[in-house]
Formats: C-alpha cells, structure tokens, sequence
C-alpha cells in the first residue's frame, strides 16, 4: 500500500470517529429545520383556558394589579402590554397570557424547548454565532478531509476507477443537475 | 493529552460565557443616536419611509417558526410596529416575547394590494392595506 493511500486512509480514520458526534447533529437537526413549515422543531406549545372575575375596561395603570392580582401567578412576571380595548396581555418566561378584560376569560399560550432538537437546532442554524462560527468551519474542513481521503481508500474495480467512480458522479452530477434545472426554470 | 483537555476546557468556559451573555446584539446591532418613538413614526409615516430609524420598545409578538418577524409594542397603547429581517441572517427567539429590543433599520409603508390605486369606476373597490414596517438590519436585546 503506497504511503499517500496509508495517510488517507488514517486521515479518514481518526476524523471519521471524531466527526461521529457533529454529523449526526447536523444530519438530525438538518431533517428537523427542512420540515419547519410542518412543525415547529424547536418547541413544543400548549394552550390553557380558564376565567377570572373580569376587571372591565377601563385605565391600564389602574387595571393592570388587579388583572396581575386576580391571574395569582407564581411566576414572575417579565412585562404586560394593553394590546387592546377589551384585550390585556401579561409575558411570562414561557409564554403569553390574554385576558380579556370584559369576559375574565383567560388564554395561555405558553412554549418549552423541545428536548434534544432545540440544541441541535441551536447548533445547526448557529443561533450563538462566534465561538461556534469557528467551530463549525473547523468541522465543515473535517468533512472536506473526509471526502477526500475516501475516494483513495479502495483502488480497483469497487475504487475511483470502477464502481466507486460511478457512484461519486452520481453524487455530483443530482446537485448540479437540480441546479441547473432551478436556474433554467425559476424567474 | 494535557494540552487538548486543557483547550476543551477553555472552548467550553468560552461557549458557556456566551451563552450566559445578558445582552446580546443581533445582525448589525444598534448604532449610537436617539431613538424615535414608534408613535411618532406611526403619526407621520410619510416623513420616515425611506429613513433609517432606531426604535425600542417590548416584544408583544415573534414569527414563531423561522424567527424573521418581530412585533414592538408602541408608546402608545394598543398600537405596535412590526420589524422584519432577513431570513436566517437575524433569528428571534420564541423567548424574545415580554423583552425590551432596540432595533435598527429603515422605515417602509407599502401598499400590500398591487392594484388598489388602479380599481376603475364601477368595480367594485379593492380593500387596500398598508403595511407599515422596519426592514431590519440589527437589533439589541437586554435579556431579563
């Protein structure tokens, strides 16, 4: 085995452990955030009703401790807003409640991570921004390596020149081929 | 092996210092300059449209999903001013709801019916919107 296929195939190797964990970051979170016109991949919500006596229109200043008073959250409280004449708003850390001051009817629309997918999500769309930028360059060269290096793992007919060519032109040829189906037909 | 656990340790402290970060700048962040009351630009809409403005206010709503929207509540009561941003290059959070944001960008007012001003006599007239918005480039968030 010659010494350029030895280091390719170490290369390949010791990265392809090492790329285990963030590849299935990628490709886990990469099928969620593809299906966000489905579903919201980083949240799961829940509604909750119920009433209060209600307080009436009237001034928000005067209003707003008597809602706040009467919705007994054991909870802090971050801001409320009158986004409305009969409408009165109170955010939590989870969610927004709506209380309608003429009903007392109560509507809680609150969110929480969704386990596993938010981080992975976090991490694929990189919300955090720097450090992660530089690590996620750091791990898109590795996958570049990776490519690489595999095309010289096996020679003969299941290698570049036989089998395993035909495949990596099947691989390039559907991305190139849907490209330049999308520039010739869209506007 | 000293030197690599040793540099884990460090990006880890790194990562968890960012995380931790009260205040966090998205896109282009806020430039230094007053701050124009969303009501007054809500008043005189034709006096702004075009303008870079800087406008702060509480998040009352966010595009849930994708994170490309996000509602301030006005000055005034029951009056809010929604500030758009480019797909994927700023992402609000869902938890944004409730925290005061200053947001930074230009002022658009746009028609959303295309043909509302060409409805001809006898037709019967075409409801026409104008939405009125920030085209975001940054925004400031001093997370509670």
């Amino acid at each position: 085995m010659s010494t350029f296929r030895k280091v390719c195939r170490w290369l390949h190797r010791e990265l392809g452990f090492f790329a285990v964990g963030l590849t299935l970051v990628y490709a886990i979170s990469g099928i969620a955030v593809n299906h966000i016109h489905h579903w919201d991949p980083n949240h799961t919500a829940y509604t909750q009703t119920w009433t209060i006596e209600p307080t009436g229109v009237g001034e928000t200043d005067a209003l707003a401790p008597v809602v706040l008073e009467r919705l007994a959250l054991d909870e802090p409280v971050k801001e409320t807003w009158r986004a409305g004449r009969e409408l009165f708003q109170v955010f939590v850390d989870d969610g927004t409640i709506d209380v309608n001051l003429v009903t007392g009817e109560v509507t809680r629309l609150g969110h929480a991570k969704r386990p596993f997918f938010f981080d992975v999500n976090f991490m694929h769309v990189n919300k955090g921004r720097a450090p992660w930028t530089g690590i996620a360059d750091a791990y898109a060269g590795v996958m570049i390596v990776l490519a690489l290096t595999g095309i010289f793992l096996v020679k003969g007919r299941r290698g570049l020149s036989g089998r395993g060519g035909v495949l990596m032109g099947l691989g390039i040829v559907l991305p190139l081929a849907y490209a330049v189906i999308q520039r010739l037909t869209q506007p | 092996m000293r030197r690599i656990m040793m540099t884990i340790a460090l990006l880890s402290l790194l990562l968890a210092g960012t995380a931790l970060a009260k205040e966090k700048v998205y896109g282009k962040g806020v430039s230094e300059g007053d701050f124009t009351k969303i009501s007054t630009i809500l008043a005189d809409p034709g006096t702004y449209s075009g303008k870079v403005v800087r406008v702060e206010g509480t998040a009352v709503g966010v595009c849930s999903h994708r994170g490309c929207w996000v509602t301030l509540a006005s000055d005034k009561e029951e009056e809010t001013m929604r500030v758009k941003v480019k797909d994927g290059v700023i992402v609000f959070p869902k938890e944004i709801i409730g925290e005061h944001v200053q947001v930074e960008g230009v002022f658009t007012v746009n028609k959303v019916e295309e043909k509302c001003d060409s409805t001809k006599k006898g037709e019967p007239e075409v409801k026409c919107t104008t939405l009125m918005q920030v085209s975001g480039t940054g925004a400031l968030v001093n997370w509670k």
